[in-house]
């Protein structure tokens, strides 16, 4: 009797150890049998479709890592009509031992932007940890290391010759941050413009280097955090930036500011372009042009430097409008496109796209903006 | 011996089945209470509640330049200190920093407009949410048919241009052929209804509680919310990952406050 029991109990045993193994077994197939990858192709070479050339964006794909979503960016830039695009492409991430150059990403970002007919203005920057001391941050490089980051500035020149052509050269050097949290210093920086200018122009003769990108601020003189982007660039012409750049960049934010609100040298707007122009013509510079790489509004609901969503939408067509009929801008591209991931801050209220590529109202908008409806 | 460990041996059934019993009991039996963490310890013992803000959120929370603090967050933090009976110090972070700060001790816990971030689960717990900000539909307070936007196919739907409940509507738009009459404000997209204009309108919750409090003089009570949030938006509580029984008890003070209907009069009192 007992064995009987016992029999039936080991058959039951039997056929539990079965569905394990089978399931195992399962789970190994569907472990290892993962989806092929997803081909993606740069596709036929597209025009943008647009009244209003000058206008443009800031990306963010330097931190995007699947090549779908950089296209589809690209894409989207498209045909909303703008025709410039800024993208950072980080020292440190390309040259990240001396010499030794990985331009997969890079050339897979600039590729994609120009099958769709744009055209790339590349921001340099990021110091890798070779070319500075330890315990220094990305944004510090001493007078010593400008021939690395020259050197850097000339590879790429070669590299992209015929792809990329606008070289913006640091990004906001006028705040301390941006500057290896040292006072900011225009000499310095100046220097940084010579120890580039020539190489580039060296490796590709069409290469336009632009210089500023200044952090629009009221810092009283003296400040230890930044310095009034007036005062910088002037300072910039005293100690002779004028012949080691061809094309100033801009940052334009208009904060809580109309569009067309009158600059002023004790206001943050939009317009304060014009004032950092006026210093140009003082040093006799009007041959040059000006470039917005950045700026625009923000439309978060609570933070104290946003408008509301309209107001938004309405300065930033007003804007580009702007841009477009004053001779002396070549292009103005706003922040921010699009961000790989949410920030779930007031950030998140500069985009143009959902991180997921919902275009917003103000998408939808600045493309009827560019189509003329 | 060995010769008679075969599968389907008496042996091997014996062990087996000893194993699954012992593995029955592991998951079955009876745990001890586990043993409050440290940061509810401390709060217990130092009767004090260690809270980090940007007090720059308002209806939420925010300083008015002489340190006095008002707002919905300041209310709930309130009700957290009344039911636990400890004072409050407010530790003031920039909102980038809020999240370092918490995991460097700085303070107990997070409560300042902070939405819900999925990609913050791996560094520190979030409450259950106390508030959801995401887009409503407002309808005629005598529409007593419209339930959702299902109902409102080929109507006009008012919005404010730009805002949250326009990129709604917009996603909406083609499913229930919705006509889209965009409006420099949520406000006057809410005024739109009474004239007409409109046959519902897209607005996030505290607009239309802050709509509702200007429009109370007009004595008109001509706007009500139906169903539920066209999107998410949800505001929580974050505290540190080593820190359960906190986070237990914030949510037991959540929970209450929202049975009782005592949450819904907070944001009315603040919004």
């Amino acid at each position: 009797m007992l064995s009987i029991i016992f029999s039936r109990y080991v058959k039951i045993l039997k056929w539990v150890a079965r569905a394990v193994i089978l399931f195992g077994f399962g789970y190994v197939v569907w472990q290892f049998a993962a989806p092929p990858p997803i081909l993606v192709t740069l596709g036929a070479p597209q025009t943008v479709q647009t009244l209003h050339p000058k206008m443009g964006v800031h990306t963010r794909m330097t931190d995007e890592v699947e090549t779908w979503k950089i296209k589809k960016n690209y894409e989207m830039v498209r045909e909303m009509g703008a025709t410039y695009v800024v993208e950072f492409f980080p020292w440190a991430y390309i040259e990240n031992a001396k010499g030794e150059f990985d331009w997969q990403h890079a050339d897979e970002m600039v590729d994609y932007a120009r099958t769709q007919g744009l055209t790339m203005m590349a921001r340099l920057g990021f110091v890798p940890p070779w070319a500075r001391p330890e315990n220094t941050s990305v944004t510090y490089l001493d007078e010593n290391a400008y021939q690395d980051f020259g050197d850097f500035v000339a590879a790429f020149a070669e590299h992209f010759r015929g792809r990329v052509n606008y070289l913006i050269i640091w990004n906001e050097p006028n705040v301390n941050f941006e500057w290896g949290q040292r006072p900011v210093d225009p000499a310095a920086y100046t220097a940084l413009l010579k120890a580039v200018y020539g190489r580039a122009h060296e490796k590709n003769p069409d290469v336009k280097i632009l210089a500023g990108a200044l952090a629009p601020n009221l810092a009283p003189p003296g400040a230890t955090d930044a310095m009034n982007d007036l005062e910088y660039l002037d300072k910039m012409y005293q100690a002779g930036a004028q012949n080691y750049f061809d094309i100033l960049s801009v940052h334009a934010y208009g904060w809580k500011s109309p569009e067309d609100e009158t600059p002023s040298p004790d206001r943050v707007n939009f317009r304060r372009t014009e004032l950092l122009r006026d210093i140009m013509l003082k040093y006799g510079d009007d041959a040059k042009s000006v470039m917005l790489t950045e700026g625009g509004w923000n439309d978060h609901p609570r933070w104290t430097k946003a408008v509301t969503p309209a107001e938004r939408i309405q300065n930033t067509i007003a804007a580009y409008d702007w841009c477009e009929k004053t001779e002396w801008i070549a292009a103005c591209a706003l922040w921010v496109f699009r961000t790989p991931a949410p920030t779930y801050t007031f950030n998140d209220y500069f985009t143009f796209v959902t991180p997921d590529f919902d275009a917003k109202p103000i998408y939808y908008e600045v493309r009827k903006y560019a189509r003329g409806e | 011996m060995i010769r008679n460990w075969r599968v389907g041996s008496l042996p091997f059934a014996l062990v087996l089945s000893t194993a699954l019993l012992l593995i029955a009991y592991w998951l079955l039996a009876p745990q001890s209470p586990p043993k409050p963490d440290d940061t509810w310890t401390r709060i217990q013992s130092e009767r004090v509640l260690r809270i980090g803000i940007d007090p720059s959120s308002p209806p939420f929370i925010v300083d008015d330049g002489t340190g006095k603090l008002s707002g919905f967050d300041v209310a709930l933090a309130n009700e957290l200190a009344k039911t636990w009976g400890v004072s409050i110090q407010y530790v003031y972070t920039g909102f980038d920093g809020l999240y370092d700060a918490l995991n460097a001790q700085q303070f107990d816990l997070i409560l300042s407009a902070l939405p819900y971030n999925p990609n913050k689960t791996q560094d520190v717990f979030f409450s259950h949410a106390y508030f959801n900000n995401g887009p409503v539909l407002i309808v005629r307070g005598d529409d007593a048919t419209t339930t959702d936007l299902a109902n409102l196919q080929n109507r006009t739907i008012a919005v404010e241009l730009g805002s949250n409940g326009d990129a709604a509507a917009r996603k909406w738009q083609k499913r229930y052929a919705l006509n889209l009459k965009q409006f420099d404000t949520s406000f006057d997209a809410l005024r739109a209804l009474p004239r007409g204009e409109a046959s519902a309108a897209i607005v996030d919750p505290i607009t239309f509680i802050d709509f509702q409090r200007a429009e109370a003089d007009t004595g008109i009570k001509n706007w009500r919310i139906v169903g539920k949030p066209l999107a998410d938006e949800n505001y929580i509580i974050a505290v540190r990952r080593d820190s359960p029984s906190l986070l237990k008890e914030i949510n037991a003070v959540i929970d209450s406050l929202r049975a009782d209907g005592r949450l819904e009069e907070l944001q009315k009192e603040n919004f």
